[in-house]
């Protein structure tokens, strides 16, 4: 009686409709099913074929994230709307100052000695960034602005950090395409490499056994960090974020002087920058932003920039063979190191390696380019800021 | 350790007072409107005047002032001036400051952000708000007119110009050519654009530029690798230099040990040789020198070690494939 004269049972039941309208069923669409199904493909990617589960897990469940459905009444949760924690996460990736903390810790986490001792393969890092600018000239002919073109080719840089700072700067637009892209590619290196190493190498290349790096002294360690600011700075000042970063974390691990620091940088603060990015990373690819034909033509880009960037790695090994003398040349299955998905790649090649020749540890030779790469993918992206922005 | 302190209290002073005056110096006059002499109608010269009004709804002249950098900067207390005698040398900063009118930070408004633009009213109404500038400013139609931005300590200049004569009803506005040069012109009232950019003629961005001139994306390709490539051979030629100056000074420093065992090896020698020509007398002074320098040549003098570890094969399941890398083990 009481419920009927108060008209209560009326109120809880408009109520009640009222939240299922609310609710993540009522909001559904099948793109939202669709990403979430992309997101457990990249965390079961992650887990049961431990493809770079330190990214594939934040962005896979970041996806899911993403893509729950909800009403839009300004209750600032979602990662598009303003004053939300996701949002505010989100600016680190918006406002492009993940990469460059992100580029801190690699560089207080790489050992660069393989590079100093062996120089000449910083030209093998150098020759892997064609994959960029063979994916630009491509992508300029698929109809893309060259900003936006820049924004996709640079992640035949293999380099997830540069390709989030460079498409947030050059096509903010694409970012989310961009980042998950540039690290689903990286994560499927395995798979993309070495089928491409094997068709454009001999028995005999693969079989070069190179001799054991000398020994880097601590004054060229700390002189490398300082040296690389300066050269690469002072040609491409656009660079600055991102190679700053990476010399500086590398200056306080040779140092040896701030060893707290370097311990700092390669881990606690490393991994919860990795965790943010990859996390926002995946929220940003909202169904209703991400299911698109640029999406599909960005991964196809994608692909072409990491066979290309593979392919030319290997084939300058080849070519700058042919001027070494006999028992100075490079084995050609380190050159897809120089893509810089560190350290990924340079394990394809102690693998590939082995595979031809059981005795012919190639990892530490092709650490070389590898770490070649990243300084060489900051500068490709610094030369592409400069011109486009 | 006093002195170390007070040296880097003053560099970093020095520092941050560099990068104050850097800051001032960003700001450029960027558009003067100078109002014609008459009382404004529909007339063609009054359109420019119509299209800038104060918060009154007045048009009168204007100078506009924009941040040239891309960093905020805060316009608060510098001073404009169009009373040409405060060039003269011999003023005090207090007697130039009382000619020139003081921008008043009253507001966040001279906070301009890189590229900002804020317009005054030169129309000597102070008492209308801080965009309002005193009577020291004063812009008179159908003469040329110069017009000074002072600097907070009223000494340093930071811009200048004098607008022309024929000015008068149109707009006087700086603008950027194609070769970077800074260059001055009149533009009638239809392109007046106070607080935005001036938009003088066409100016493609670097975009639109890139997609017209390469559209292929040909050129942009070989100048970035060879941007990529000669950093690296810098790279690749300072290390390959100083590898060798390394290893040239490790080969001396080897010569160097080995040099300084042939000289004790030739002294002990010598000193034996004592010791046989004295028949043992002062014996337990040769044993001890010849103790210390076998012990020097046993351990505590190093030669350069090589730094390769070369490790006997010995075929084992370690080595298997299998078990490599990330290879989780499996459980059998």
């Amino acid at each position: 009686m009481l419920l009927e004269s108060t008209g209560i049972m009326g109120f809880i039941s408009e109520k009640f409709l009222d939240f299922l309208t609310f609710t993540g069923f009522a909001n559904l669409e099948w793109t939202n099913l669709v990403m979430i199904f992309v997101g457990a493909f990249f965390i079961w990617l992650a887990i049961k074929k431990d493809f770079e589960p330190l990214l594939l897990i934040p962005i896979g469940l970041g996806i899911i994230l993403g893509n729950i459905p909800f009403k839009s009444v300004g209750l600032e949760i979602g990662l598009y709307e303003d004053n939300s924690v996701l949002n505010f996460f989100y600016q680190g990736v918006k406002l492009g100052w993940y990469p460059p903390l992100i580029f801190l810790g690699i560089g207080a986490m790489t050992d660069f000695s393989a590079l100093i001792a062996n120089p000449k393969l910083m030209l093998v890092g150098a020759a892997a960034q064609f994959g960029i600018f063979g994916a630009y000239m491509i992508a300029l002919l698929m109809g893309f602005e060259p900003n936006q073109a820049a924004g996709i080719a640079i992640i035949g840089g293999a380099d997830g950090p540069t390709a989030i700072f460079l498409s947030s700067k050059l096509s903010p637009n694409l970012m989310g395409a961009i980042a998950v892209c540039a690290y689903s590619y990286m994560a499927l290196v395995p798979v993309i490499q070495p089928f491409i190493m094997r068709a454009l190498t001999t028995r005999k290349e693969k079989r070069i056994q190179m001799k054991a790096a000398r020994p880097v002294s601590q004054t060229e360690r700390i002189l490398f960090p300082i040296v690389g600011l300066l050269i690469t700075t002072f040609l491409v000042p656009s660079g600055l974020p991102l190679l700053g970063m990476l010399f500086f974390g590398n200056l306080l691990k040779e140092s040896t002087k701030t060893a707290r620091l370097a311990k700092t940088a390669g881990a606690a603060l490393n991994d919860i920058v990795v965790m943010l990015l990859g996390l926002t990373v995946g929220c940003s690819t909202q169904a209703s932003e991400f299911l698109t034909i640029n999406t599909v033509k960005i991964f196809a880009l994608g692909a072409f920039a990491f066979i290309i960037a593979t392919a030319s790695g290997v084939l300058f090994v080849k070519f700058f063979n042919l001027f070494l003398p006999e028992g100075k040349k490079i084995n050609p299955l380190i050159g897809n190191a120089g893509v810089s998905a560190v350290p990924m790649a340079a394990r394809i090649s102690q693998q590939e390696g082995l595979k031809a020749d059981r005795h012919n540890y190639l990892l530490m030779h092709a650490m070389g380019p590898n770490v070649a790469g990243v300084i060489g993918s900051a500068v490709a992206a610094g030369v592409l800021l400069g011109f486009l922005s | 350790m006093y002195m170390k302190k007070l040296i880097v209290s003053a560099l970093v002073l020095a520092s941050s007072a560099v990068a104050m005056a850097q800051g001032a110096r960003d700001f450029k006059l960027n558009e003067v409107y100078v109002a014609p002499n008459q009382t404004c109608d529909s007339t063609e010269a009054c359109k420019g005047a119509a299209q800038y009004l104060d918060e009154y709804g007045e048009a009168s002249s204007w100078i506009e002032i924009e941040n040239t950098s891309y960093t905020t900067h805060d316009l608060r207390n510098c001073y404009l001036t169009t009373d040409k005698s405060v060039l003269d040398e011999a003023l005090s900063a207090p007697e130039r400051i009382a000619k020139m009118s003081i921008i008043l930070g009253s507001d966040k408004r001279t906070v301009l952000a890189g590229q900002q633009r804020i317009t005054f009213f030169a129309d000597g109404k102070v008492n209308r708000g801080m965009l309002h500038l005193n009577g020291n400013v004063s812009l008179k139609p159908g003469q040329d007119n110069w017009i000074a931005l002072y600097d907070g300590n009223g000494i340093d200049l930071l811009d200048s110009i004098t607008v022309p004569a024929n000015a008068q009803g149109s707009s006087y506005a700086r603008f950027v050519d194609e070769k970077g040069a800074v260059v001055w012109k009149v533009v009638g009232a239809d392109k007046i654009t106070p607080n935005t950019p001036n938009k003088i003629g066409g100016h493609n961005s670097k975009v639109s530029e890139w997609k017209q001139s390469d559209p292929y994306g040909i050129a942009m390709s070989i100048i970035a690798m060879a941007i990529v490539f000669v950093s690296l051979i810098l790279l690749y030629l300072f290390f390959h230099v100083f590898g060798w100056i390394i290893n040239r000074m490790t080969l001396l420093e080897r010569v160097k040990a080995i040099r300084i065992l042939q000289d004790k090896a030739e002294k002990m020698v010598v000193m034996a040789k004592d010791g046989v020509d004295t028949k043992g007398i002062e014996m337990e002074n040769y044993a001890a020198a010849i103790g210390l320098a076998l012990h020097e040549y046993m351990g505590g003098l190093h030669d350069i070690e090589s730094g390769i570890i070369t490790i006997q094969h010995h075929p084992s399941d370690w080595e298997n494939k299998d078990y490599m890398l990330r290879q989780a083990p499996e459980r059998h």
